[in-house]
């Protein structure tokens, strides 16, 4: 954000405790010091208002960063996403654009309870007009959120408040990371795993270690990265060259964002497929304040290795 | 209560169907599983099943009637109803009614637990280069074969018999690797497994075979051949001396590279050649119009365990020694494992069967419509032969050309054989 706020002076961020606080998450830490309060906004606890604020910034020219302390909040302000942020560059037919980026915390965390543990990331991707991604490590959080930055239209960047801690390598010179590209972080030839941000970082990236050291299966596992657009191109050959693919997410299974990602799937790859595209998701229940149900909710290791197991008939 | 059995759609193509043959007399305990009635579809004749226990109370169609599908054939008495009383019921209830066109024979509400309806007992699929193969997926006691789409494609592709195929995948599903498994190994199928050599019969023994798929598609197609096309054959010995010697100097030439020349390519290329001059043969006939082509799409005869497959060599005629026997070599290695893919079986414009290896001095071969012709290669030999009034050795080729004389007169596959003569006897024409 320094970086890009340095790089063009159109750029500021506004959220609740974004500049005294340092950030209820410490993300804008020493930005208000460096910037002063004009580019480096508190807001009033309203996400309405000041989302609203950010759009109405947008539609004049700036190109605001607007932080949710947790994308749960955002649903009080969805008209303001789903309906200003998202339409408005369709409805005055491409006469003002909305250079915006929206992103806080997103998705169960530790203990938060039904209903700040929100996973928004479904609602969002289905809106036309909206560029939704989700950063799994520091090196892409930075490359992703400059091009967000860029992008003339709204981001709506969902990060987690459990990898917003993680260290990684970050190159010291500039780099920017295409919104609309999906990584393969591992070339593998028997199954395609599909997940993203959070459910990477927690048990996926281990769960592929498991199945290709103890089990002899070569996953490709692929980062979506972008979830709007989907890179669809990427998917299709891996599924295609590996011929199984299975999604996993933390979101629900019903109307959840893996069932989305399913459906743009398996039809285009259905006569490459042996055996039908499986989604692990979180269960179909509110999320548990416990620790121990929380985490009984979500996809877990055991799960996957043998939900991958069966579909090879193991 | 009673319970209708109706005319199951064995096929989608299925309308109507005809009962060949009841198992049951009216007034018979039958039971779920068993054997009712032989139904002939608009392909084969196949095995209904009951799919109730209960008693025949009355059977509404005879054997020879013919009905369209989800009509009432008989009704089943399941459970203390008197079956004469359903029958008087069944009978008073008149004509056929005939629900939903495409409904299947269903058990009734609360009856029954599976959808079985039938067995197959032999499908026809057409194998290649029939341009109608249908649906390999046949089904196995009335439930569809459990495939995943990607296995259901290879399968379709290499024209493999899914009910001979093992599924290892999640419930018994048939998956990519149990086709790959069975064409590499085909497992010793059923009843009627194709022998490479067959185990020999005791004396005073019998063995009864029944006919693959292929088998089946084999005898229809030259059946059809032989009784429309009014075949004619010409035959003709041809010197093959200087090719064979051609063919060595080649062959030594190519040998770094590990390329060795057989002489049916040499013929191929003679072919390509002299059908372009004679495009009479190098066609196609409908019944209606002939096609004549501009390339020679060379159709060669593979023999396969019991059967035979024709992969297609296109456009031979763009191609010099060196890629004809490269890919001839690789059409033939797939068409023996059975890998071929259903274009590389279709489009030839012309076809040769090569039985030399087999050491024959000739023979003759069947068209393969809508072909025109079909050539006939024996065995390159060393023969007496008289030149320039003493009997010298060379190397003699006898070549027997199958005419369609509808289309192509005697005359005309003389000229061409003429022409290939030429060409095979002074390989240096084919530069001209």
């Amino acid at each position: 954000m320094i970086e890009e706020m340095e790089r063009d002076d159109r750029v500021f961020l506004i959220g609740e405790e974004v500049a005294q606080y340092d950030g209820a998450y410490k993300v804008s830490r020493g930005m208000l010091q460096k910037f002063g309060p004009q580019r480096v906004v508190d807001a009033p606890i309203s996400e309405t208002a000041f989302a609203g604020l950010g759009i109405g910034a947008a539609t004049c020219g700036l190109r605001p960063i607007v932080e949710f302390m947790s994308w749960s909040f955002t649903l009080v302000c969805l008209d303001q996403l789903m309906n200003n942020a998202a339409n408005i560059r369709y409805m005055s037919g491409g006469q003002i654009k909305i250079p915006i980026v929206f992103r806080g915390v997103n998705g169960i965390a530790h203990q938060l309870g039904a209903t700040h543990s929100h996973r928004v990331q479904a609602m969002y991707s289905r809106v036309p007009g909206l560029v939704v991604v989700a950063p799994s490590s520091p090196y892409e959080a930075k490359g992703l959120l400059k091009s967000a930055i860029r992008c003339d239209d709204p981001v709506i960047f969902l990060e987690s408040e459990k990898i917003l801690a993680d260290k990684g390598e970050v190159p010291d010179e500039e780099y920017l990371l295409p919104l609309g590209v999906a990584n393969v972080e591992r070339t593998g030839s028997d199954v395609t795993i599909l997940s993203y941000g959070r459910p990477l970082t927690r048990i996926v990236r281990q769960a592929t270690e498991v199945l290709v050291k103890d089990h002899g299966i070569d996953v490709e596992l692929i980062d979506v990265r972008s979830l709007r657009p989907l890179d669809l191109a990427t998917i299709l050959a891996s599924v295609r060259k590996t011929h199984r693919c299975v999604i996993i997410d933390e979101d629900w299974g019903y109307c959840g964002m893996g069932a989305g990602i399913l459906h743009q799937i398996h039809k285009p790859a259905f006569d490459d497929l042996d055996a039908p595209i499986e989604y692990i998701h979180a269960d179909d229940i509110p999320v548990p304040f416990s620790h121990d149900l929380e985490l009984a909710m979500l996809p877990s290791l055991d799960g996957i290795v043998s939900t991958v197991n069966e579909m090879f008939g193991r | 209560m009673s319970v209708d059995i109706t005319m199951p759609q064995l096929s989608d193509t299925m309308t109507e169907g005809t009962v060949v043959k009841w198992y049951k007399n009216e007034g018979d305990r039958i039971k779920e599983g068993e054997k009712l009635a032989d139904v002939e579809t608009d392909k084969a004749v196949m095995e209904m099943e009951a799919f109730t226990s209960g008693v025949l109370a009355a059977r509404l169609i005879a054997e020879g009637g013919k009905v369209p599908v989800g009509a009432r054939l008989a009704v089943v008495a399941t459970g203390k109803e008197d079956p004469a009383q359903v029958k008087s019921q069944a009978s008073a209830g008149g004509a056929e009614k005939a629900p939903e066109p495409a409904k299947k024979a269903e058990p009734a509400p609360g009856e029954g637990t599976g959808p079985a309806t039938a067995t197959a007992v032999a499908a026809p699929v057409a194998v290649a280069p029939s341009p109608s193969a249908s649906n390999p997926v046949a089904e196995d006691n009335g439930r569809p074969i459990r495939i995943s789409p990607l296995a259901r494609r290879i399968a379709l592709e290499k024209g493999v018999d899914l009910s001979l195929v093992q599924g290892t995948g999640p419930l018994g599903r048939i998956i990519e690797r149990d086709i790959a498994a069975f064409m590499a190994a085909p497992p010793p199928a059923k009843v009627t497994a194709p022998v490479v050599s067959p185990a020999a019969i005791g004396p005073g023994a019998t063995q009864v075979i029944a006919m693959t798929k292929m088998r089946h598609a084999i005898a229809k197609n030259l059946v059809a051949s032989k009784q429309t096309i009014p075949h004619y054959y010409s035959t003709i010995d041809i010197d093959v001396e200087e090719l064979s010697a051609l063919r060595e100097r080649l062959n030594a030439i190519l040998e770094s590279r590990r390329i060795r020349l057989s002489l049916s390519d040499l013929l191929a290329r003679a072919l390509a050649t002299a059908l372009l001059k004679h495009p009479a043969l190098n066609a196609t006939f409908d019944g209606t119009n002939i096609t004549r082509y501009g390339d020679v799409h060379l159709g060669m005869a593979v023999a396969i365990p019991d059967g035979l497959i024709v992969p297609v060599l296109r456009n031979v005629n763009r191609m010099g020694l060196i890629e004809i026997r490269q890919r001839t070599a690789d059409l033939v290695e797939r068409a023996r494992a059975q890998r071929l893919k259903q274009d590389e079986m279709r489009g030839a414009t012309f076809s040769v069967s090569n039985l030399g290896a087999y050491g024959l001095r000739e023979f003759s071969a069947i068209i393969n419509p809508p072909q025109v012709a079909v050539l006939a290669i024996a065995a390159a030999e060393k023969r007496a032969v008289v030149r320039g009034g003493s009997i010298v050795a060379r190397t003699m080729l006898t070549l027997t050309l199958s005419g369609d004389h509808r289309v192509v007169d005697g005359a005309d596959g003389a000229d061409f054989l003429r022409t290939l003569k030429g060409l095979l006897e002074e390989p240096g024409m084919m530069l001209l």
